[in-house]
């Protein structure tokens, strides 16, 4: 008999793919506790106080911008140009704090806009110059980086005066303010996916653009938005970074190598997003990153040598790319 | 035919695209609560006079009467605000999303300050109702689209289209893709739209198919509107002599 759906039943394929596609996209919570076990037995001063501090500090910075970045994933737009981002940004708050003296606020409130800035930017040639993101942004960040360096002269700007690391990174009730900071953007991203016109607008965007655009969602300004939100947390980890290590730093390199763009893709995949948008929940990135945060760190304590680690890192993204692409498949 | 009431008229409609001239001074009347059927071959311009009528494109001249009135169609809001609304072919729907949010998708109820939050209580209800309404068989509003059958994403579809407002509802072709149960699935459907007093226009291929659920035929040929028959003075093969260019006396 034809149309089975009639007595209120999906095809038995249909409900084996669902629970299929409910694997994948929550393994990363079994995975992320089963690894977080077997180091606590293997990896000498894992489990310690300090450790799990410092775990926490790391996940937070690469923590924060990939909350912004999944928000431009959400929306269908990779945004490529998180690594331009983090060094106007980390430039913009050393110069304006050590060299023109601005105040810490001023400083902050500055580093900030040079973010929104620069999302607008990603945004202007997105969505008027009609451009996939993924190669607006990879353009847009060899302008940034570029900018970035001019002002800066090429030079790394240390931070002599007091101010900005002892009050950016208080504690409070013993954990560093960047945890806490970290945790109330993936509260407030959360609750603007779930309960908000704006976030069910990414989410049909990034699923369909033009099925959302002739049911009149305002997919530009959609877009638009979710650029400058991921442009706004990769400034806000500039700030932290820069802060924590009292200079401004050319990312890429050694001193932000767990903050960057590939971080945030892979914690974005593993969290079982799509790289074509429209699908996934934004605190399984919270685990993705606290798995990779969790893996660098414990690889680190065995004493398995940083070429290593890098090595298996990058082949966590090729896994998280598998496992995207075969989710994208089976919807 | 003299008893229905015109819904909607289109005066003198011109369309064209450079040199092809898909619409030709169309004049073409609606009637209210009935299933208005717009038969024609491939490139007879249907789908023109459809865009035209959902205001997804704009005539070169001629102008739209709805309701007595002689209004312009401004674009798909406008088309909206007359309670004209057009289910597209794909459906439009957003696969990786819910019955519900798909059903609300650019016209969500909201609440709070601001109204930026999304009343997901108000939207659920109301969409069990729409869909109950029209007799729709969808166990879970909270299932996504893609997990549908063509003839739930049908109902889902015109269900947007009555949330927001839909008196006149515009079909196009949609049958085309789904087997015979299904198909049967969508004519109830669309008897139950008519049986609600509805307003629907009828896109399709199908001559059996016309003659079982429309109460009018127009056919359409090489931009003309060649003539309007109610079902009962029609007979298939005078249709299909239409469809093929030949006007009948």
């Amino acid at each position: 008999m034809l149309g089975r759906f009639t007595q209120g039943e999906l095809p038995i394929a249909g409900r084996r793919r669902e629970q299929l596609l409910f694997l994948m996209d929550n393994g990363i919570y079994v995975v992320t506790v089963f690894m977080f076990i077997v180091f606590v037995f293997l990896a000498p001063y894992f489990f310690t106080p300090r450790n799990l501090v410092n775990i926490l500090i790391s996940a937070s910075l690469a923590g924060i911008v990939t909350a912004g970045y999944t928000v431009a994933i959400l929306a269908g737009q990779i945004d490529t140009s998180t690594q331009g981002v983090l060094a106007v940004a980390t430039v913009t708050t050393a110069l304006l704090f050590e060299e023109a003296g601005f105040s810490l606020p001023l400083t902050v409130i500055f580093a900030l806009l040079a973010g929104v800035a620069a999302g607008l930017f990603n945004g202007l040639i997105v969505v008027n110059g009609k451009i996939d993101a993924f190669v607006a942004t990879l353009a847009t960040q060899v302008v940034m980086l570029a900018i970035a360096l001019f002002l800066s002269g090429g030079q790394t700007i240390t931070i002599a005066r007091e101010g900005l690391q002892e009050a950016v990174f208080i504690r409070v009730f013993g954990i560093p303010s960047s945890v806490w900071i970290m945790f109330f953007c993936y509260i407030v991203g959360y609750i603007m996916l779930t309960q908000t016109k704006l976030g069910a607008h990414i989410y049909a965007t990034g699923a369909d653009y033009r099925a959302s655009l002739l049911s009149g969602v305002p997919v530009d300004r959609v877009i638009r938005i979710a650029l400058v939100i991921s442009a706004l947390t990769a400034a806000l980890t500039a700030i932290l970074v820069t802060a924590r290590a009292k200079q401004s730093a050319m990312f890429g390199l050694a001193i932000a190598g767990s903050v960057d763009f590939v971080t945030a893709l892979t914690a974005v995949l593993l969290g079982g997003f799509s790289l074509f948008g429209g699908v996934g929940r934004i605190e399984r990135n919270l685990v993705a990153v606290f798995f990779l945060t969790i893996l660098g760190n414990g690889l680190q304590l065995m004493d398995v040598p940083t070429g290593i680690i890098l090595i298996v890192r990058g082949f966590a993204l090729v896994l998280a790319v598998i496992l995207s692409v075969l989710r994208a498949r089976m919807t | 035919m003299a008893n229905d009431e015109v819904i909607l008229e289109t005066i003198d409609l011109d369309k064209s695209f450079g040199a092809v001239h898909a619409v030709r001074s169309v004049s073409w009347k609606v009637y209210s609560g009935r299933v208005n059927a717009l038969v024609g071959d491939n490139g007879a311009g249907k789908s023109t006079l459809i865009k035209l009528i959902s205001g997804a494109l704009q005539p070169n001249a001629g102008g739209f009467r709805v309701r007595g009135q002689d209004t312009r169609i401004g674009g798909p809001a406008g088309a909206f605000g007359l309670g004209i609304a057009a289910v597209y072919q794909d459906l439009a729907l957003v696969e990786n999303r819910d019955v519900v949010m798909n059903m609300f998708l650019g016209s969500e109820l909201t609440r709070g300050p601001g109204q930026i939050f999304l009343d997901h209580k108000a939207m659920l209800r109301q969409a069990h109702q729409v869909l109950d309404d029209i007799h729709a068989r969808i166990p879970n509003v909270r299932e996504m689209v893609r997990n549908l059958s063509g003839g739930q994403r049908q109902a889902v579809a015109v269900g947007r289209a009555l949330i927001r407002g839909g008196e006149i509802i515009i079909m196009d072709e949609p049958t085309a893709a789904l087997g015979v149960e299904q198909t049967q699935e969508v004519l109830q459907l669309i008897d139950t739209l008519r049986a609600q007093g509805k307003t629907i226009i009828l896109i399709s291929h199908n001559i059996q198919q016309v003659f079982q659920i429309a109460d009018y035929i127009s056919v359409m040929f090489h931009g003309d509107l060649l003539g309007t028959r109610s079902r009962d003075e029609a007979t298939e093969a005078e249709v299909v002599a239409m469809i093929m260019g030949k006007r009948s006396p």
